[in-house]
């Protein structure tokens, strides 16, 4: 690439330089002041509920730390029980928390899913302002 | 842009007061160059309004974060810039590539005035600084605009001087590059 000579500087300069002005439109100022006006009369926006919203997210953050205590708890038994020796003939054990086989999946789905409505349903009440 | 630095604090202290209409002063003040600002960052006249209006609701909008150590019109070109490079990388504007940049033909009709020529040298030139990428062109339209200021330019892009200036120089370099036939035509009288 060739390097630009000071005479071709100067001539980018002057044909940029040049360029045309144009003018707004007769209505841009009425418009803007329209746009200006409707923003000034829409309310402003609604802040986010902090005092009604805490205590479901103090109890979510509790929730959330029980299960990663209980998932780390889980992975450090998986942990032990791999560290001796592994025997081909012997089957893996599982961790305590498949213990109560499809009794105890069942309880803990049911749980989930009732934490879940229950959440749902509060953030609907909260969200609709009768709480 | 000569309008006066006391006007528009005037004018922005009393829409901070809760005097809307005192808007529409900044609004006369300032449209004719955030019009063309946007213009020449979509060449579309159009759009340029589009753009323009909604870079001073966003200055409405934000009007109370105005620091008043900056002069207003700092403010409002940074923020005008920064609301028409993203609205460019959203929907960018319709260019053409620098290899297809036509170039003047050697052979002219030979009653053609020289005026004729220096336009068509002229928007070809245009048209190549629309064609670059969009870091250098962004350089080239802030620093033609603020009349070859680096400093302005630099503060309505918000980077350092020094990046603004390799930019230029580096798009300056790609256009002269891509047009050689274009700088080497016998030169045009000035305007």
């Amino acid at each position: 690439m060739r390097r630009l000579t000071e005479h071709d500087e100067a001539e980018i300069n002057s044909i940029l330089s040049r360029e045309d002005e144009i003018l707004p439109s007769s209505g841009f100022t009425v418009s803007v002041m329209d746009a200006v006006r409707r923003e000034a009369a829409s309310p402003p926006p609604i802040p986010f509920p902090w005092k009604r919203a805490l205590p479901g997210l103090v109890v979510a953050g509790l929730a959330l730390l029980l299960i990663l205590i209980r998932v780390i708890a889980a992975i450090a038994q998986l942990g032990k029980a791999a560290t001796p020796p592994l025997s081909m003939s012997m089957p893996p054990v599982p961790p305590p928390i498949f213990h109560g086989g499809l009794g105890s999946a069942a309880i803990w789905t049911m749980l989930a899913l009732l934490v879940a409505l229950v959440s749902v349903k509060l953030s609907m009440r909260v969200a609709s302002g009768r709480m | 842009m000569n309008a006066s630095a006391s006007d528009d604090q005037t004018d922005v202290e009393r829409v901070l007061a809760g005097n809307v209409s005192a808007f529409e002063g900044i609004v006369r003040r300032w449209q004719t160059p955030l019009v063309n600002l946007a213009y020449r960052f979509c060449h579309d006249r159009g759009r340029s309004e589009d753009m323009a209006q909604e870079a001073f609701l966003r200055a409405y909008r934000g009007l109370a974060q105005w620091r008043k150590e900056a002069v207003f019109s700092t403010w409002l070109f940074a923020l005008a810039t920064n609301l028409y490079r993203s609205e460019l990388r959203r929907i960018p504007a319709r260019t053409v590539s620098l290899e297809d940049i036509a170039e003047p033909p050697d052979t002219r009709p030979a009653d053609r005035h020289q005026e004729d020529t220096a336009y068509d040298r002229d928007l070809a030139v245009r048209r190549a600084v629309f064609a670059l990428p969009a870091k250098y062109r962004e350089a080239l339209t802030l620093f033609y605009f603020h009349d070859m200021d680096v400093a302005t330019a630099s503060r309505s892009l918000g980077l350092p001087e020094g990046t603004v200036k390799a930019r230029l120089f580096r798009g300056r370099e790609i256009l002269r590059s891509k047009l050689p036939q274009l700088l080497t035509v016998p030169h045009l009288k000035e305007a």
